[in-house]
């Protein structure tokens, strides 16, 4: 019944886009009726998304992908977040999102309204392209040929809490970028004010700080999962959302700097299309199966053709508008040598080749393949060597480009922060000097910390301090900065100075971790609702009354017959210290212990960039 | 410095921005790969001795043994020839005998393989056995299903 319903409705709200697209040229809607269809079709979505959920709820083997994809012993969390942890489902809560982010555009205030229409009639678009692939090739409704009573239970590597949270917030940000994509070509056939300029600027940065939450959490997910290779990986799928991040970082800060200058306006569509263009690609590399990647749970080559089909229609249709249509002409580009127009150019190279130099080691295996029938991998130590340097003259500028002037060519108090980059070199070459130097370490740091005090010279030189929000709003830039530099803190110490233990252990022994004593307790073996849990279980630090109790082991999943790995994570501020329980062999058990200092400092830096991706959302 | 000359500079900058960038990119591109072969394709190839690359296959049955909690010997075959591998630290959850792997690594000796990383992947659509029976019984066994 459920399905009936999810499936009914989903096919309505296409038909209801249809009519949209149609009657902009035939019956000439009012605003109010409009308007009034698009929220139809957005709920009418919504409804589709949640009949699906109820499906998995009850636990409705009647429908195929609830029979494939779930198992009525689970836990509801995963009953629930198994709606998206498939195909089928994700490619729902895809369309669901890009509905969403429609209904809230119908609402905005203060736009033009041909211009919103027009903006809503090209999410109509892309809502009928996508519904249409869901319908035809991905159908979450398919009715099951047997009867069954049980489901194949979900892949227990997706039993996670990072499965509820971390795909909707990640296709938020992919599908987000819908938005800016449908303004930017509705502000070029517009073509009257810039008026556009400002909505596009909400929208980027919205989903943009969804996009940083959404990879944050994959990142942490992998973190903690064992197999994933750590936080990240440079793997395919990491790639491909690394692309519009950074894409998107350009477009935000192009649409900060624009004051009217035809070339950034023609740079912005151009950006828009591509943060877009970018989010779609990598939806169909990763479910094309075209890559292999640790984190695709879902790869069919005959889907993977019809959005690449998608794709086409959406770059195709994107960069012909882009070609032309003009940006109305405007004032020129005031470049001077140091002026935040300039730093503003160089940054934006600097990401677009970064973006370019991902893309290229991305897809090359496929190059290769193609052209030579030889299959090669391009790992982490290709995107390390090439991605950090091109990367690196652009956090130099970052540290000083919010204080440059718009106009002139002069930097005020340019000593202080002259004698600040000099003392601070000096500390950290000390610091190195104690701990092994290390050239990459050494850069690292002194990159990270160099931000992080450049910005607060500027922020305690430029501005009266002030402790009201409008304050807080105009250093936004500075804070948002301030949190790359502690996320480049966090990177360079837990890549560079981690640590590796490896022991020998039989239940009772004590070993030494970091100067302090662990016990290791026992081998515990206990049953929860679907699994049975192995736990090694470690005192950490005995010595004192307050020792830390971890717990490192395997999962068995008697369902799919698998075996995960849990890792026993202890956190602290400044390190991490990560378990790992390996094999045994005459009750002598193998356990590795990871010593990451200061990974904490990445995700506070992570935290602190969406804080100000929120807080530049509302200032104008 | 006039407005010109500073535009000049400007553009000179980002044009050798762009140049070294595609240097760096192609230098590593060069340097940074490592290719994948299967055992069949080891045993026609000259391979160097270490020589960073990949082998793809499955684990031969029977061959998986245990010499510590943390080192392991076994072989990756193609099911026409196999290599002889051996690997030290904690293997994947997925890695059992019969099941696709990865490894990583390199030729210490002509005959021994040395493995630094091992990846294992199991297909997506894995199937409970009983509900396998029950289905190939019925006739629904889809040939997709492992």
């Amino acid at each position: 019944m459920s399905s009936l319903i999810g499936f009914l409705s989903l096919v309505f709200a296409i038909g209801i886009n249809f009519y949209l697209i149609l009657s902009r040229y035939i019956f000439k809607f009012k605003k109010q009726r409009f308007n009034f269809s698009i929220r139809l079709s957005s709920l009418l979505t919504l409804l589709s998304f949640f009949s699906l959920m109820y499906a998995y709820v009850t636990s409705d083997f009647s429908n195929y992908n609830v029979f494939q994809n779930s198992h009525s012993d689970k836990p509801l969390i995963y009953k629930i977040s198994g709606t998206w942890g498939n195909h089928e489902g994700s490619m729902l809560l895809w369309l669901c999102m890009l509905s969403i982010f429609s209904f809230l555009f119908s609402f905005s205030k203060n736009i033009e309204n041909n211009f919103q229409k027009l903006t809503l009639i090209i999410q109509a678009f892309l809502h009928i392209l996508f519904g249409l692939f869901i319908v035809f090739t991905s159908n979450p409704f398919l009715v099951n040929s047997i009867f069954v009573d049980e489901g194949l239970g979900l892949n227990p590597i997706l039993q996670d809490p990072g499965l509820a949270v971390h795909p909707p917030i990640l296709y938020a940000g992919y599908v987000g970028y819908s938005i800016v994509f449908s303004i930017a070509i509705a502000g070029l056939f517009q073509n009257t004010d810039d008026e556009w300029l400002y909505v596009a600027k909400k929208w980027s940065l919205i989903s943009w700080t969804f996009l940083t939450g959404g990879i944050a959490l994959g990142s942490y997910w992998a973190y903690y999962e064992l197999g994933w290779g750590g936080w990240w990986f440079w793997d395919p799928v990491e790639n491909i959302s690394l692309m519009p991040w950074i894409a998107g970082l350009a477009l935000v800060h192009s649409l900060i700097m624009v004051r009217g200058e035809q070339a950034i306006k023609k740079w912005i569509v151009f950006l828009s299309i591509l943060c877009f263009s970018l989010s779609v690609f990598g939806t169909f590399l990763v479910r094309s199966g075209i890559l292999t990647s640790v984190h695709s749970f879902a790869a069919d080559a005959s889907r993977g053709i019809f959005i690449l089909l998608i794709f086409f229609i959406i770059t195709g249709f994107g960069f012909l508008v882009f070609l032309l249509k003009e940006p109305k002409k405007s004032n020129n580009l005031n470049l001077f040598f140091i002026n935040k127009v300039s730093a503003l150019l160089i940054n934006n190279i600097l990401m677009i080749i970064a973006t370019l130099t991902i893309l290229l080691g991305t897809i090359y295996p496929i190059i290769i393949e193609v052209l030579y029938n030889k299959r090669i991998s391009v790992g982490g130590p290709y995107f390390n060597s090439t991605v950090i340097p091109i990367m690196i003259p652009g956090f130099l500028l970052m540290s000083i480009a919010p204080i440059l002037s718009w106009q002139t060519n002069k930097i005020n108090n340019s000593k202080k922060y002259v004698l600040g980059f000099i003392i601070l070199s000096i500390l950290v070459l000390i610091q190195s000097y104690f701990l092994d130097f290390n050239t990459w370490g050494f850069i690292g740091l002194l990159l990270g910390f160099w931000i992080i005090l450049a910005s607060i010279i500027a922020i305690f030189t430029s501005y009266k301090i002030k402790l009201n929000i409008k304050f807080f709003k105009i250093i936004n830039p500075h804070i948002a900065h301030i949190g790359v530099g502690i996320a480049i803190v966090g990177i360079t110490c837990s890549s560079v100075f981690q640590n590796e233990l490896d022991f020998n252990l039989i239940e009772g022994d004590e070993f030494t971790v970091n100067g302090k004593t662990v016990l290791f307790e026992k081998i515990e073996t206990t049953n929860q609702i679907n699994f049975q849990a192995l736990r090694g279980k470690f005192l950490y630090d005995i010595e004192k009354n307050l020792s830390k109790k971890i717990e490192a082991g395997k999962n068995y999943y008697p369902v799919s017959k698998m075996i995960t790995s849990e890792a026993g994570i202890l956190h602290q501020w400044n390190k991490d210290i990560y378990f790992i329980l390996g094999d045994q062999k005459n009750n002598e058990w193998f356990v590795k212990v990871l010593i990451n200092p200061f990974v904490s400092f990445i995700w506070l830096g992570v935290i602190v960039m969406m804080y100000s991706g929120l807080i530049a959302v509302t200032r104008r | 410095m006039s407005i010109r000359y500073q535009r000049l500079l400007l553009i000179l900058i980002s044009v050798i921005l762009i140049l070294s960038s595609i240097l760096l990119i192609l230098y590593n591109v060069r340097e940074n790969i490592s290719y994948f072969y299967t055992p069949s394709e080891i045993t026609d190839a000259d391979i160097e001795l270490n020589k960073r690359i990949r082998i793809g296959g499955f684990v031969e049955k029977g061959s998986f043994i245990k010499l510590s909690s943390n080192n392991f010997k076994f072989k990756i075959t193609d099911n026409i020839n196999s290599i002889n591998v051996k690997y030290t630290g904690i293997l994947p959850d997925l890695f059992r005998e019969e099941q696709g792997a990865v490894i990583e690594g390199s030729f210490e000796t002509n005959k021994i393989f040395n493995a630094g990383i091992v990846f294992a992947k199991h297909d997506e659509n894995y199937m409970p056995s009983s509900i396998k029976s029950d289905l190939e019984k019925k006739g629904y066994w889809n040939k997709k299903y492992k």
